[in-house]
């Protein structure tokens, strides 16, 4: 019998390949009804064993389990696949949340790597200062109307806390890999477009001559 | 679509309020458990002209089936005092078909049992819910409440860069085992965590792990693991580069040494060491001793009194030599106590020497009084250790056990083909502990 935390391994597992098919679908434009086929399909495979395992489970193998942001973020991007023209989560929450993951993640991986004798991924096995910041983080995004960034870190602490998951470290809860290099790729994406457009608005603005002035 | 704002100031009120209290109830920094077992005699002249002298120490083959690879054991002392051996086995380091063999040593009855599987890749993926590749390095610690813990490297594909750790637990002292638990270790993708050296406990009941990741170069860490099976705390050892695949000599409640495989290092290498004298809460950076190495596993052992005993390839380049050495001052200094292997005149033989044959059997024949024909085992050592036109030998990644009569075990890979079994009597090894000759290794 599996345990709540592989079963919540599996299901993160399958949402990601359930995600991954949905994005797919979209791409080659499918219409809303066979695109909910597909993922139907994908998620029976993803999830039911053939001949031992589940496709969930060898995705799980691979890579492991999920952050829970990662999930919600999924979820979210599932649900705006299936209703289009409707804003899961606010452009503004999201860019918000990147900019926290891709400081988190340049905080946590390098050293987690083995830079330097200090690892900051103790901390999540409970350190009350991790806590504490992550509530300062909570607060603050409350107070700024940032939903999905309190959400996702209150469901990641309150997951942790419960013990849901195969880890003991908080870190786990909140980002991954995967969510850790999109953050840090979309906001060198809109960096570098940014950095663009000032370009262009330098180089191209007409030149404006004053009236009445004589040449 | 975002949850309305008074729900999710509850709902992060709630998180909160459960996240401190579980930090609050985190475990607190423990001491460690110091094995209780015979004292060691100290200081035992040696034997009077006359005086009937130790036994010399005994060995045999702990594996008995040819033509596999055999390598990595971890040895255990169970509850009615015999041995209980894990190694991993198959048609060679990293396929696919390589399972956790067990066996049991009765030191009355002098024998091994044959080998048996306790875990194979495809059962323990499917206890764990998740795709598993290929096995790797056991690890096995008897806790002092009875409960026999292995932990086994495993791999989804690929390389050994890309392992994880999964506990199993016995309440049977390995006849049955639970459900495999995965050790999470790591924020990237949970990978690179290996296991080695025998794991210890601490006073509160948790497992200490000694583990290594190796991913680049390397580096060494203690897994704090709890009786559920799950990684609750994590201390660094080194830095890549600084040594890896520690063993730990715990020498007191608040004391230890760690012995460490010199990875990364450039030739000539030296073991490396670390010390903690706060029950690993802060290690000393890892620093060399006078112990050569090739970048080969080694093991050490604390003995009552506060000697420490370690098995290592004091070579620099091929595993082709094995010594058991001592050291009277914490680490600071070694001498050697025993030359166990040493086939570095015979190194890179060519395989149509007749040498490697002779020496091979001989070797064998020397090792276990009960082998009757060595063409096995000269089949399975040119097997394993004959490439690019020539024939090595290898006696590498010891496990070391002191029993509660005081008999050191220890068990070795030979020739990649076999685990050898040695046992060494307390008197033997005390004659040879107070012997003047061995100098001091530089």
């Amino acid at each position: 019998m599996p345990r709540f935390a592989d079963l919540l391994g599996l299901f993160g597992s399958a949402v990601v390949i359930v995600a991954g098919a949905a994005a797919a679908g979209r791409r080659l434009g499918l219409p809303r009804s066979k695109l909910a086929s597909l993922t139907g399909v994908v998620a029976v495979a993803a999830l039911v064993p053939i001949g031992g395992l589940p496709l969930s489970a060898l995705l799980r193998g691979i890579a492991g389990d999920w952050s829970l942001t990662t999930l919600i973020l999924l979820l979210g991007d599932l649900h705006r696949a299936f209703r289009p023209g409707e804003e899961t989560f606010s452009p503004r929450g999201v860019r918000a949340l990147q900019v926290l993951l891709t400081a988190g993640g340049l905080f946590l991986y390098p050293l987690a790597l083995g830079l330097g004798a200090w690892d900051p991924y103790r901390l999540g096995y409970g350190h009350p200062w991790l806590v504490a910041v992550l509530l300062l983080v909570a607060l603050g995004s409350l107070l700024l109307d940032l939903r999905l960034v309190t959400f996702a870190v209150a469901l990641a602490v309150l997951s942790w806390a419960a013990a849901a998951g195969e880890s003991r470290n908080l870190w786990d809860y909140l980002l991954d890999p995967p969510v850790f290099l999109w953050s840090l790729a979309s906001l060198l994406a809109r960096a570098s477009a940014a950095l663009a457009r000032g370009r262009r608005r330098g180089g191209d603005e007409p030149v404006r001559i004053p009236a009445g002035s004589s040449r | 679509m975002s949850p309305a704002r008074p729900v999710l100031a509850a709902v992060t009120a709630l998180a909160f309020a459960a996240g401190f209290t579980r930090s609050l109830h985190r475990p607190s920094p423990p001491s460690f458990r110091v094995a209780t077992s015979a004292p060691q005699a100290e200081g035992r002249r040696p034997s009077a002209p006359g005086e009937r002298r130790p036994a010399r120490p005994r060995s045999r083959f702990a594996s008995k089936t040819h033509d596999v690879t055999a390598h990595a054991a971890s040895l255990v002392e169970l509850g009615d005092g015999r041995l209980r051996a894990f190694w991993f086995s198959g048609a060679d380091e990293g396929t696919s078909d390589v399972r956790i063999l067990t066996a049991v040593f009765d030191p009355l009855r002098d024998a091994w049992t044959e080998a048996r599987t306790v875990v194979e890749a495809g059962g323990l993926g499917r206890g764990l819910f998740r795709h598993v590749g290929k096995l790797g390095n056991p690890a096995a610690i008897r806790t002092s409440d009875g409960t026999l813990w292995l932990f086994v490297v495993t791999v989804p594909f690929g390389g050994w860069a890309n392992s994880a750790v999964t506990g199993l637990r016995s309440a049977d002292d390995g006849e049955t085992w639970g459900m495999p638990r995965r050790l999470v270790a790591t924020p990237l993708f949970n990978r690179s965590t290996m296991v080695r050296g025998a794991p210890f406990e601490y006073g509160d009941g948790t497992l200490g792990l000694p583990a290594y990741q190796s991913l680049l170069r390397g580096f060494a860490e203690v897994l704090r693991v709890d009786a559920s099976g799950a990684v609750v705390d994590k201390q660094r050892l080194s830095t890549p580069g600084q040594g890896s695949q520690p063993s730990v000599m715990v020498t007191g409640e608040s004391d230890a040494v760690a012995l460490l495989r010199p990875s990364g290092q450039p030739p000539p290498r030296r073991a490396m060491l670390s010390r903690t004298r706060d029950a690993g809460e802060q290690w000393t950076p890892p620093a060399p001793v006078a112990l050569r190495s090739p970048d080969a596993a080694l093991e050490g052992l604390a003995l009552p009194g506060g000697r420490l005993l370690a098995v290592l390839n004091d070579t620099d380049l091929e595993r082709d030599a094995l010594s058991l050495v001592v050291s009277d001052d914490d680490g600071w200094s070694w001498r050697t106590v025993e030359r166990l292997e040493d086939q570095g005149a015979d190194r890179a033989l060519s395989p149509d020497d007749g040498r490697y044959a002779r020496t091979v059997e001989a070797l064998a024949r020397a090792t276990d009084a009960t082998v009757a024909d060595a063409s096995p085992y000269v089949r399975s050592s040119r097997r394993f250790m004959c490439w690019d036109e020539r024939c090595h030998f290898e006696f590498s990644y010891p496990s070391l056990v002191r029993a509660r009569g005081g008999e050191i075990h220890l068990l070795y890979t030979w020739n990649r083909a076999y685990i050898k079994h040695v046992r060494f009597d307390p008197a033997w090894l005390d004659e040879r502990l107070a012997d003047p000759s061995n100098a001091p290794l530089r």
